[in-house]
């Protein structure tokens, strides 16, 4: 058992060479070695659960059998905490369900072999970060993760922009990958380890005007890695030309490694995030993160790109959460962590199928697949109702664990900036709902252009992982109880005693971390929410099969000259005429008109910070730094 | 510039169907092919050296299998691509690319696989042979097959695009 994490990461790496080497005769030798890598690399995850999570062990590894010597950690370690296996299960999950994905996604594709290998290759840095016990191998892996990260988002580079994405994330990504190296050579510097643990051990009462420098680094460097606020512009490019099964993993599990060091830089290594001005720090920057990121995926016109923006404002939230330094923020963090990865890998993956069988992410451009696709829309309509946090979906479970943790800080220290991180939450779920409602609207309902009339639905082995997704949305958001007992409160008990961390590492001590204790506020009952929601569901179809209904006309090619006959505004007129005079298609896009119409300003001066140009974005990069670097040298 | 325009000369004189058979970059000059010669065997050997010293001097597998692998530059330099093509199986060179990746993967588990720890350094003293010697091998094999495709692949892309621009010349 003691062997299990390093196998789980060298499975995952034998397999990507092992594909490499079999899979460029035959696609299917190829195929199952990766399948059989992926499932044993899960496998070995889940054997890792019940003694971890339920015993509460601490599984430290040493490679070599080199076990720290006189209290100092010479050797290469692991070290698999409740918190590490929390993000492993993860990352584990999402690979298999991406993977099984592009089995059938990526078919069409040449040079599958070099797919597969990068895929793994990501897969394993990934696994091999979250479970890291020593600083440096942390950069490693992240250096790894980053670079076939960016293979794979040009994968399939005679998309349009493809090639440019994939250079973005590669300029700003070095930025984050180098402010992470400088960050441990100070740490490196100052107290003469790398190991985790110790410096866990040593950091705290080591601080000096160096370690709050490396602590600044260490955090853009995560930060850069979750794609936080000055960051976001790299994922939305990068999103929108990957494969879907690349944006899950982009997503799911890349922004999931920043978030986990996010989270083991300020409780465990620096342990800081009890200063209220780390707090400020972490909180703010998830805050402006959720809701510029918010903001701008109402304005977008490509599918994925929509989704892209709507991860990072996701992300936001668990870093909201997590700044807040308590037992109940961070769980709640973990929790929205794990939903964001399953909602938002279900969204990626439905854009997939529908790219898959339309050729077209274009918002304005599709409309009405719901008649074609029909099983592909209830399964975006369970993703969508998750992330927009309607009860009883996942999302909600989480999201109201996050307004609780910020009602609880903001009471507890009776200030405003938290009540103010509340207020942005919820208005942010709101337009969360608002512009998912247009992506409904745009892609499923509303008219369908002639071209589409022909749509099939995607292959039941693309809708597999994605039925796994929607079955593990509705499950985490009915037992909210149970989730939090067996899993969330033990890492979150992990990575909040970073006594225990250090010691276990150590061998000091084998006193168990034990888990977070925190209580929740009123008393909600999803299985009844479930009935409700199923009840009206009933109540709807009864209408509308009872019911007269017209076939709309399919919509006609838009007529050039009609279009220079109407006055200027003419589609939104519904919005101001409260009868119709004439009839008039509401696109998706224009749902909100009214809104958007009336904050121009603010969404056009968004618009134009996303310039698209890499200099501007490495320059944002850098500022940012900056700005975090001076914070940290006034207020720590 | 002077380079280029003498041959545009020539075909002007000779028949227009002879040039595209006309031997590319005929003389490479027997400075350099001899040099390449005398080179060759040098950078493999010491190659060879740094890698199976890398335990106990400077250098190691990464640094060794860069020199083996500058055979593939030394080749391109002294005998032009036509020969790199004829000489160098890139797919070979691929495959071992991977083997020495399992390699190194499969030395460090042999460890778990008697029941200690991940790459535990075994000692054979009749042999004078360690683990870590042994994956030096393996990463110096790795290297030299790696950096040889990437070589290959480089040098192949900087051929075709001088042919296009001497067909683009002589259009």
């Amino acid at each position: 058992m003691e062997n299990l994490p390093i196998l789980a990461i060298m499975t995952l790496f034998m397999g990507a060479f092992l594909n490499s080497l079999l899979g460029r005769r035959s696609r299917k030798v190829g195929n199952t070695v990766v399948f059989i890598a992926m499932a044993l690399a899960l496998g070995m995850m889940l054997a890792l659960i019940r003694p971890v999570f339920f015993e509460g062990r601490t599984i430290c590894y040493w490679m070599g059998g080199w076990a720290p010597d006189a209290g100092w950690a010479y050797g290469i370690g692991l070290e698999v905490d409740a918190l590490s296996l929390f993000f492993g299960l993860i990352v584990t999950i999402a690979v298999m369900v991406s993977g099984v994905y592009s089995f059938t996604y990526m078919a069409r594709d040449d040079s599958q072999v070099n797919f597969y290998t990068l895929f793994l290759m990501l897969s394993g840095a990934v696994l091999g970060l979250v479970l890291s016990g020593d600083l440096f191998n942390v950069y490693v892996m992240v250096e790894i993760m980053t670079f076939s990260a960016v293979a794979l988002t040009a994968f399939r580079n005679d998309y349009d922009g493809a090639l440019e994405g994939a250079f973005k994330y590669l300029v700003v990504g070095s930025i984050g990958s180098t402010s992470l190296l400088v960050g441990t050579i100070l740490v490196y510097a100052n107290l003469h380890t790398l190991n985790m643990a110790q410096i866990a051990q040593l950091a705290p009462s080591h601080m000096n005007a160096t370690m709050v420098t490396a602590f600044a680094f260490l955090f853009v460097g995560f930060a850069t890695k979750a794609f936080l606020f000055p960051f976001q512009p790299l994922a939305a490019d990068a999103h929108a030309v990957a494969p879907a099964s690349i944006s899950l993993m982009i997503s799911g599990v890349l922004t999931k490694c920043g978030v986990y060091g996010i989270i083991r830089l300020t409780y465990d290594l620096f342990q800081n995030i009890s200063e209220s001005t780390v707090s400020y720090l972490v909180t703010g920057f998830g805050m402006v993160t959720m809701f510029i990121c918010v903001t701008m995926a109402f304005n977008q016109h490509n599918f994925k790109r929509l989704l892209a923006f709507h991860s990072i404002s996701q992300v936001g939230y668990v870093i909201t959460a997590v700044g807040l330094g308590t037992p109940l923020g961070l769980s709640a963090g973990l929790y929205h962590a794990i939903n964001h990865t399953l909602f938002k890998g279900l969204l990626f993956l439905v854009a997939g199928a529908v790219q898959h069988e339309t050729g077209s992410l274009d918002l304005d451009d599709l409309g009405g697949l719901s008649k074609n696709m029909p099983r592909t829309t209830a399964l975006f309509l369970i993703g969508a109702a998750s992330i927009s946090g309607l009860p009883p979906f996942n999302g909600f479970a989480s999201k109201w664990m996050i307004y609780q943790a910020l009602f609880e800080k903001a009471g507890s220290t009776g200030n405003f900036f938290y009540i103010l991180a509340c207020v942005v939450a919820l208005l942010t779920s709101v337009l969360t709902l608002a512009s998912f409602i247009k992506v409904t609207q745009s892609v499923f309902f509303g008219q369908r252009r002639a071209k589409y009339a022909d749509v099939k639905e995607c292959p039941a082995a693309m809708r597999l992982p994605m039925w796994i997704l929607a079955i593990f949305c509705v499950v985490l958001g009915l037992f909210p109880e149970q989730f939090g007992n067996w899993f969330l409160r033990p890492a979150a008990g992990a990575a909040l005693n970073a006594e225990a961390y250090a010691a276990q590492m150590l061998g000091g001590s084998t006193a168990a971390a034990g888990a977070a204790e925190y209580t929740l506020i009123g008393a909600w009952q999803p299985i009844v929410w479930l009935l409700l929601l199923v009840l009206v569901c009933c109540a709807m179809t009864i209408v509308a099969v009872s019911g007269r209904r017209s076939e709309p006309e399919p919509l006609a090619e838009p007529d050039v000259e009609d279009e220079q006959v109407l006055p200027e505004n003419a589609k939104y007129e519904p919005f101001f005429s409260g009868e119709e005079s004439h009839y008039s298609q509401v696109g998706g896009s224009d749902l909100f008109w009214g809104f958007k119409e009336n904050l121009k300003k603010y969404f056009s001066f968004w618009h134009d910070w996303h310039s698209g140009i890499v200099n501007d974005y490495a320059l944002y990069g850098v500022l940012c730094l900056a700005a975090v670097l001076c914070y940290c040298a006034v207020f720590l | 510039m002077a380079e280029q325009n003498q041959p545009e000369v020539i075909s002007t004189e000779t028949s227009a169907a002879e040039t595209p058979a006309r031997p590319k970059k005929k003389a490479l000059g027997i400075i350099v092919r001899y040099g390449a010669n005398l080179f060759l065997p040098l950078a493999c050997t010491f190659g060879g050296y740094v890698v199976l010293h890398g335990d106990s001097s400077p250098g190691g597998g990464f640094q060794g299998g860069v020199l083996i692998a500058s055979a593939v530059l030394l080749v391109f330099l002294g005998y032009g691509s036509q020969k790199l093509s004829t000489t160098f199986k890139t797919s070979f060179l691929h495959s071992s690319e991977t083997v020495a990746e399992l390699m190194y993967i499969a030395i460090g588990l042999i460890g778990v696989i008697v029941g200690l720890d991940f790459a535990w350094n075994f000692v054979i003293d009749t042999f004078h042979i360690e683990t870590t010697i042994l994956m030096n091998n393996a990463v110096g094999y790795h290297v030299m097959a790696g950096i040889g495709c990437l070589l290959i692949m480089m040098l192949g892309m900087l051929s075709t695009s001088e042919s296009d621009e001497e067909e683009e010349d002589q259009q």
